[in-house]
């Protein structure tokens, strides 16, 4: 492929995202495995009789070399194979594919909430900085994000839920209005099955979990356009297109807008990252029953192979973020193709 | 975030200032104190807003247990000796319990007070725990280098990499194996998130200060390498390190929280806002509000004072990044002096002007151009009353030292103004006044009959267009029924005449080099045929061979398309190659103006004269130049502003602005050494004649 085209870019990135997966699970296996302390006992708790735990030992491979464990453990992420946990008769796959649909599809409302607030206020503040209007964006950047994504999400089932009653306070759907599963998202597979009743409670159920995780993460997307459309509208290049007599509004758009988003989108995906971290804190407030919820529930049984699969399959969804987020900077930006 | 930035500081020496040696403490201070003198009044506020609040929680943490008459933990009351009475549950705010109180009988006031110094203690260990651990390994990793420091940065950027709070569980979950839980496993699951933004820093001053010649020098002396390296390292980092550490300290108090919400924190009964909130969860189904909403205010004020102090900090410590304050006080929008076309300036500067042919109307007519901004020291007027013509394919040398206003006048042509810049006095183009266009007149007018040539090629070109779509959206923009084709196919012919292969029209900008990216600029600007092209600095970022190149093809579009050209630049010689005529500016006025051989040969006015001189001429090899600075436009000097560094300078130069006066045929002199400038020149003065290059000044 000849240098600079996007093909070859995407698979340039491809071929350096393998190593970032090596280094996360790496990461993952010595959080869990290497550090003192031992899972089984941790597991099992203070009932088990020796021999039981000896079995348990033998059974998830702790007595053989670190080095072996680590090997079997790489080998295992790497084909798919993310462990049984103990406490739970479902593999960890399945546990994944029937919670992660939950939190991914919050994650992307929560995304295209925290988008629409951050760049239209981040652009407008940008553009009219220092009146009101920015200074106020400004503020409500500030608090929000000093304030813990739970306590919004409460304030807001009081208020919205319990005050006016205008949405369901917890919950994915009303116990009739459930869709038939099909992939787990409910928005598409109320769509799937034409269920317009169970799009109606599906959509009512995931207003207020959305806007309480995608405001946190807007008043982050807010500061970051308004900084990033105050450099660029400064820039030489939006000088020189003014100069050319071209419209105000091209030049705000194309040569503003459309430059200001390429950091932007970068750092977006940087905070995928604080999106699914809140994403555990918002799935206990609104009792969602998403990945985050079974991660919290298998720590709080202490079921260390359950934990490891779970969190490894994280890390594996951040790397597909970052590589994600990098094609589309290339789509974009024809500067940063090899 | 903000901490993002800060590593971008990069080393920062302070020198210090002469005679401002004081010695000991109040040196020191006044020192650390500087700073924030010179920050704006904002983040002065925010930084003492914010630390006023979290002195209050402070008193609240430490004061609040013995003035308040319940504990966190305490669920009963002694009404008499060894008898005692429980607290009600679930009480709304009342005068016997001003927050109300929690399903768990405690008092929600009580919880939050006992809540603060939980926080305040996680917080102080969790950073501390932070910033050692990443402070010695960020030393270790920039100091060893090698393996090492590969591995630790792969290290740190998978953890910087993961959900913080993910971590933090996994942490405290890890931590639970080997030791009960409590306060100091708490911290050590906060702490763990900010380990890598101390050893990113500390790293990389570590590495940056190992190259600094100063270390090497400092070696070469036999000062010991570590010594040396771990002062400058510290008092690099100590610049970076207090915003980090207070924003940190802010995130910390919502990990936290987080950890104890989700039940992996400081384990119950002890009060800990997060597991007080996560203790709501079920009273809000019964619109009972109190018991989620104190803990919550209680976390959101002090994490916003926090964060308000690191703002503050960050602006203080990193002016850069300051918000640009209101400083400068609003020019007064004069009224616009209607200077008649027959006005003095104005007959003297279009004169009998060299080559220019006589009765052709003028391209560009300016009268009376004043250009004024608003800076922090007060408002200043970088062009003041400027008057000249350019006539269809002539072309205008505009000269003059760094900051004397050649670039704003540039721009002013145009008015393209920079906000807070204001444009007063008459810039006719085509018989039209650019000051007083409506913006949609005034855009159209750009490009089509203004073009503008920047001083820096590299970066004037949009980088996600191709150089085609340039042309395209300016040609369509101006002239809507040309269609995309026949623009495209413009674009090529006008690539292929500034000898760019027209196959490259597909190119995106950071595809070409410089000078082939300011040609393409100049098709750009001449693609609508304008009258006059305003060229700033065109060629100083570009090669002898490219510049020579540009310049020819400026010729060409005098000569064939009849383009006027006015010429920004502080190059002399570019200006006696290029230019018909040549406008010498001195502090937002033009002091002399005429035709290039006249002003080259026979230069009248005294700053003319040095500036002609400044220049190294093949005779003689000395540099002369002038003595002094250019005034401060904010306050300038009255009178002619040459006069503080003028050799010439006489009693009366003080007293009013001298008139541009004819000196030479075609050559205007605004200066009282010649007769007409505004007042008679004393007996016995002698104006210096000839060229200055062989006579010195």
């Amino acid at each position: 492929m000849k240098p600079g085209s996007l093909g070859r870019y995407i698979v340039v990135r491809l071929l350096l995202a393998i190593p970032m997966v090596l280094i996360l699970l790496t990461l993952v296996f010595l959080l869990l495995r290497a550090i003192p302390g031992d899972p089984v006992t941790a597991t099992l708790g203070g009932r088990a009789t020796p021999a039981q735990i000896e079995a348990a030992r033998e059974a998830m491979g702790l007595n053989d070399p670190l080095i072996v464990q680590y090997l079997e453990y790489m080998g295992g992420a790497l084909t798919g194979d993310f462990g049984t946990p103990v406490t739970d008769p479902r593999g960890v796959v399945e546990i994944v594919a029937e919670t992660a649909p939950a939190t991914i599809e919050l994650a992307l409302a929560g995304m295209l909430v925290a988008v629409t607030v951050g760049i239209l206020v981040g652009g407008l503040a940008g553009r009219l900085r220092d009146t009101p209007f920015d200074i106020g964006g400004r503020l409500f950047g500030i608090i929000i994000f000093a304030a813990p994504v739970f306590w919004t999400g409460l304030l807001a089932q009081l208020f919205f839920a319990v005050k006016l009653g205008w949405l369901p306070s917890s919950g994915r759907a009303g116990g009739f209005d459930q869709p038939e599963w099909i992939t787990g998202f409910y928005v598409l597979d109320s769509l799937l099955t034409w269920d317009m009743a169970a799009l109606e409670s599906t959509l009512e159920h995931l207003i207020l979990p959305a806007v309480t995780l995608g405001l946190l993460v807007g008043g982050i997307f807010i500061r970051l356009v308004r900084v990033n459309m105050m450099q660029t509208l400064r820039s030489d290049y939006v000088e020189a297109a003014r100069a050319r007599g071209l419209r105000e509004r091209n030049v705000l758009y194309r040569y503003g807008f459309k430059t200001a988003l390429i950091p932007i989108v970068t750092i977006m995906g940087l905070q995928f990252a604080l999106l699914l971290g809140n994403a555990v804190l918002t799935e206990r407030t609104f009792n969602w029953p998403g990945l985050a919820q079974a991660l919290v529930d298998f720590i709080g049984q202490r079921d260390y192979a359950a934990v490891q699969g779970i969190v490894t399959f994280i890390a594996l969804v951040i790397v597909g973020v970052s590589l994600l987020i990098d094609i589309i900077t290339g789509l974009v930006d024809p500067r940063v193709r090899y | 975030m903000s901490t993002e930035n800060v590593d971008a500081v990069g080393p920062v020496r302070n020198d210090p200032t002469p005679g401002e040696q004081k010695t000991g403490v109040r040196a020191r201070l006044s020192h650390a104190w500087r700073p924030f003198r010179r920050a704006s009044r904002v983040s002065r506020v925010l930084i003492f807003s914010g630390l006023g609040i979290v002195v209050l929680f402070l008193l609240m943490a430490f004061v609040g247990p013995l003035l308040y008459e319940y504990g966190g933990t305490q669920y009963r009351v002694e009404v008499a000796p060894g008898e005692f009475e429980p607290i009600k549950a679930l009480q709304p705010p009342s005068g016997e319990h001003p927050l109300g109180t929690t399903r768990d009988q405690f008092d929600v006031l009580a919880r939050i007070i006992d809540g603060a110094s939980l926080a305040f203690a996680v917080m102080a260990l969790a950073v501390s725990i932070a910033m050692i651990a990443g402070v010695t390994l960020g030393l270790l990793s920039g100091y060893r280098g090698g393996p090492i420091d590969r591995a630790l940065v792969t290290m740190m950027d998978a953890v910087y990499a993961f959900p913080a709070l993910v971590l933090a569980i996994i942490t405290a979950f890890a931590l639970s194996a080997i030791m009960s839980p409590g306060v100091v496993p708490a911290a050590a699951a906060v702490g763990v998130v900010y380990i890598p933004q101390y050893f990113r820093v500390v790293r990389n001053h570590t590495l940056s200060v190992k190259q600094e010649p100063f270390v090497e020098a400092a070696r070469s002396m036999g000062a010991k390498e570590r010594t040396v390296l771990g002062r400058y390292v510290f008092f690099n980092v100590v610049q970076t390190v207090p915003v980090i550490l207070t924003l940190n300290a802010a995130d910390s108090i919502l990990v936290l929280a987080s950890l104890g919400f989700l039940g992996y924190g400081v384990p119950p009964p002890t009060a800990e806002w997060g597991y007080d909130i996560s203790r709501a969860i079920t009273d809000v189904p019964a619109g009972i509000w109190w018991t989620a909403l104190w803990p919550g205010l209680a976390i959101v004020i002090l994490v916003t004072a926090l964060t308000l102090v690191g703002e503050g900090l960050n602006d203080v410590i990193n002016p850069l990044l300051r918000s640009r304050g209101k400083t400068g006080p609003k020019i007064e929008p004069a009224p616009r002096e209607d200077t008649p076309a027959e006005d003095h300036t104005a007959g003297a500067a279009t004169g009998a002007a060299g080559s220019a042919p006589q009765a052709a109307r003028p391209s560009v007519a300016v009268r009376g151009l004043r250009v004024g901004y608003r800076t922090p020291d007060g408002p200043l007027w970088a062009v003041d009353d400027v008057s000249f013509d350019i006539h269809p394919g002539e072309s205008l040398g505009l000269v003059g030292e760094s900051g004397c206003g050649k670039s704003s006048l540039g721009r002013a042509l145009m008015r393209l103004m920079p906000p807070g810049g204001v444009v007063r006095g008459r810039v006719e183009v085509a018989g039209e006044d650019m000051v007083g266009l409506s913006e949609s007149r005034l855009r159209r007018k750009r490009g089509e009959d203004l073009g503008l040539v920047f001083q820096e090629p590299m970066t004037r070109l949009n980088p996600l267009l191709k150089i085609s779509d340039h042309f395209i959206e300016m040609i369509r923009t101006h002239q809507p029924d040309v269609s995309k084709a026949e623009a495209l196919e413009r674009a090529r012919v006008a690539l292929s005449q500034m000898g760019i292969p027209p196959t490259r029209v597909e190119s995106y900008p950071h595809e070409f080099s410089g000078g082939m990216r300011q040609r393409a600029m100049i098709a750009l600007s001449i693609a609508l045929e304008p009258k006059v092209i305003v060229a700033d600095e065109p060629t100083t970022s570009l090669d002898v061979i490219v510049e020579s190149q540009i310049l020819d093809l400026f010729g060409r579009l005098r000569s064939e398309q009849q383009i006027g050209l006015l010429l920004v630049t502080h190059n002399l010689g570019l200006v006696a190659e290029t230019c018909d005529r040549v406008a010498v500016m001195y502090a937002g006025k033009i002091v002399e103006i005429g035709p290039v051989e006249e002003i080259f040969n026979d230069p009248k006015h005294p700053y003319t004269r040095g500036l002609l001189a400044s220049t190294i001429s093949l005779e003689t090899t000395e540099l002369h130049s002038i003595e002094g600075y250019p005034p401060n436009l904010t306050d300038p000097p009255p009178g002619c502003r040459f006069a503080p560094r003028c050799p010439y300078v006489m009693d009366h130069c003080t007293d009013a602005v001298p008139r541009l006066t004819e000196t030479n045929p075609g050559q205007h002199t605004a200066c009282y050494l010649y007769p007409g400038a505004g007042a008679p020149v004393p007996e016995g003065v002698r104006a210096p004649e000839g060229n200055p290059q062989e006579t010195g000044v």
